[in-house]
């Protein structure tokens, strides 16, 4: 447990630059909350808030899809794979890491909008509850782009992933509403951009719950194919 | 004594698209006994890092297996007993000395006892003046030493170092020279793989010498510097026109011949009224040994030294 604490740790430390700029957004948020009459801008604020909010999804598989790859170009996995981890310890560092640095963000933004949002009349309970929603679809994201990196490149990667993200819309569309939790991501990312002020929306804590136990089963599935994947850092 | 490190018939194939393959490493067998320093040889593209790949587990083999300190390649625990540097070495960017402590703590060490360690391992590099310093902006030849801190950080049993002296310069060379000798003193095993011929030659027990994936040396350091091929005598008393390619030193003349000619020419000094002086072996260096085996084409079976 140890081991996957620090891989973990030490990787949201390395994803610290794109965590940083993702954080500028934040701020941007908060300078806004600042210069502008928060009541009469709430719309606006709200608007920037999900925009924002949805920007984590995206960036974490930009993690999740990278991380593999970026180690083994770097040969820094050969580092530490050489020490007492396993694989599988090495990949549940990995997905910790993508959860850390999406809370350190969701967090951020919990901040700056229970702030924002709360003074313009928005509940701030329904302001965490969001960012627990945020963070479990991130996770999720993240996980599946990892899932897919243990054997594609990471754009490839970012592609599949994207496209297996996608298919509950599509599957709803076709197939009826339940098909939206068949993967909760999308799910989750409509609960956060359909709330308003007029209609924040009850805490549905199923698809959050659901995401999570989705994060533990494609982590089992990466570990399982990473376990047979050749880590040859260069062909001779 | 269970060697500490085994590959058994062990063949790696790199497959890649279309139908392509390429075998790396070719029914390789090969002991490395604890206590040993074993010099791994071969040009590049042999299959040296491949070897190492598979027995630190980051690979599988396509056939055969292998042991690490008695457990089979790939094993998570007994890599806490086994200390790795990767050729070209490459490190997260922090601080030396928490770096190594990172590494140390993904072997399962922790407390006063990991921060001493990591300490001392630094300081035994030559690092103790940098351990604040982000390994970032270090010199190669400087992360080559914080890589070897890292190998050396839990005290391991077996060393497994892939080009370890490659980028250090001539006085870093004899710290970890000596660091080597040290550790094999201490009883632990060292599998060296390097291009720096005169290092192997000087610290290691025995060598091996891989050529296109398969193993065609195998023996004690001084039995295949000795050649049996040709001898060289030293003789006193007689002109350096005398035999071909002699040559004077020190008011005596040396020169070489077959070893079968050997009596024939020991005759020929003392007819000219001359005196031997002494008469040895040839000896050769590991350059000589390596450019003979590496010019032919790989045979199936290592030849072995006496």
């Amino acid at each position: 447990m140890k081991s996957v604490l620090l891989i973990a740790v030490n990787f949201a430390r390395e994803q610290r630059w794109p965590i940083f700029i993702l954080l500028l957004w934040v701020l941007l948020l908060a300078f806004l909350g600042l210069v502008t009459d928060i009541r009469r801008n709430r719309e606006d604020l709200l608007l920037l808030f999900k925009y924002v909010a949805v920007y984590a999804v995206v960036f974490s598989i930009f993690f999740g899809g990278s991380a593999i790859y970026n180690e083994r170009r770097s040969r820094r996995i050969v580092s530490v794979l050489s020490k007492a981890v396993g694989r599988q310890q090495y990949l549940s560092g990995l997905v910790l890491g993508v959860a850390l640095a999406c809370t350190v963000y969701c967090f951020a933004l919990g901040m700056t909008g229970s702030w924002t949002l709360g003074e313009a009349g928005f509940p701030v309970s329904r302001v965490w509850f969001l960012m627990l929603c945020l963070v479990a679809a991130c996770t999720l994201a993240g996980t599946i782009a990892l899932t897919f990196s243990t054997f594609l490149n990471p754009f490839f990667a970012a592609g599949a992933t994207a496209l297996v993200l996608g298919m509950p819309a599509l599957a709803t569309h076709v197939l009826g509403p339940r098909w939206a939790y068949s993967i909760p991501v999308w799910q989750l990312a409509l609960t956060v951009i359909q709330t308003s002020f007029e209609a924040p929306g009850r805490a549905a804590w199923l698809p959050v719950a659901w995401a999570f136990a989705e994060t533990v089963a494609f982590w089992l599935l990466s570990a399982r194919i990473f376990a047979f994947v050749d880590i040859a850092v260069a062909v001779e | 004594m269970a060697p500490v490190l085994e590959f058994e018939n062990v063949t790696k194939e790199y497959r890649s698209f279309p139908r392509r393959r390429l075998r790396a490493l070719d029914s390789f067998t090969l002991r490395v006994e604890a206590g040993e320093i074993f010099g791994f040889l071969g040009a590049n593209g042999a299959g040296k890092s491949t070897a190492i790949h598979l027995a630190m587990g980051f690979m599988r083999p396509t056939h055969g297996s292998g042991r690490l300190l008695a457990e089979k390649f790939g094993n998570v625990r007994v890599r806490r007993r086994v200390g790795f540097l990767a050729e070209n070495v490459a490190l997260y960017h922090r601080r030396a000395e928490r770096l190594v402590r990172f590494y140390g703590a993904l072997n399962g060490m922790a407390g006063s006892h990991l921060a001493r360690r990591a300490h001392d391992v630094l300081a035994l590099v030559g690092l103790q003046d940098d351990l604040k310093r982000n390994v970032g902006r270090f010199s190669r030849g400087m992360l080559q030493r914080v890589g070897l801190a890292q190998a050396l950080v839990n005290d391991p049993e077996l060393l497994i170092l892939d080009e370890p002296t490659s980028a250090l310069d001539p006085l870093a060379r004899v710290v970890v020279r000596q660091l080597l000798l040290e550790a094999r003193e201490a009883g632990k095993a060292i599998f060296l793989s390097s291009h720096l011929l005169s290092e192997v030659e000087l610290v290691c027990d025995r060598v091996a010498v891989l050529h296109q994936g398969k193993l065609v040396r195998l023996g004690k350091t001084s039995d295949l510097l000795q050649s049996s091929e040709r001898s060289e005598i030293v003789a006193k008393g007689i002109g350096v026109e005398s035999f071909a390619g002699a040559v004077p030193r020190n008011g005596v003349i040396s020169f070489s011949v077959p070893t079968a000619a050997q009596r024939g020419a020991m005759e020929q000094v003392w007819r000219l009224g001359g005196e031997i002086v002494r008469v040895n072996p040839v000896k050769r260096s590991l350059e000589d040994i390596f450019m003979e085996v590496t010019a032919a084409p790989a045979k199936t079976a290592p030849e072995r030294a006496s």
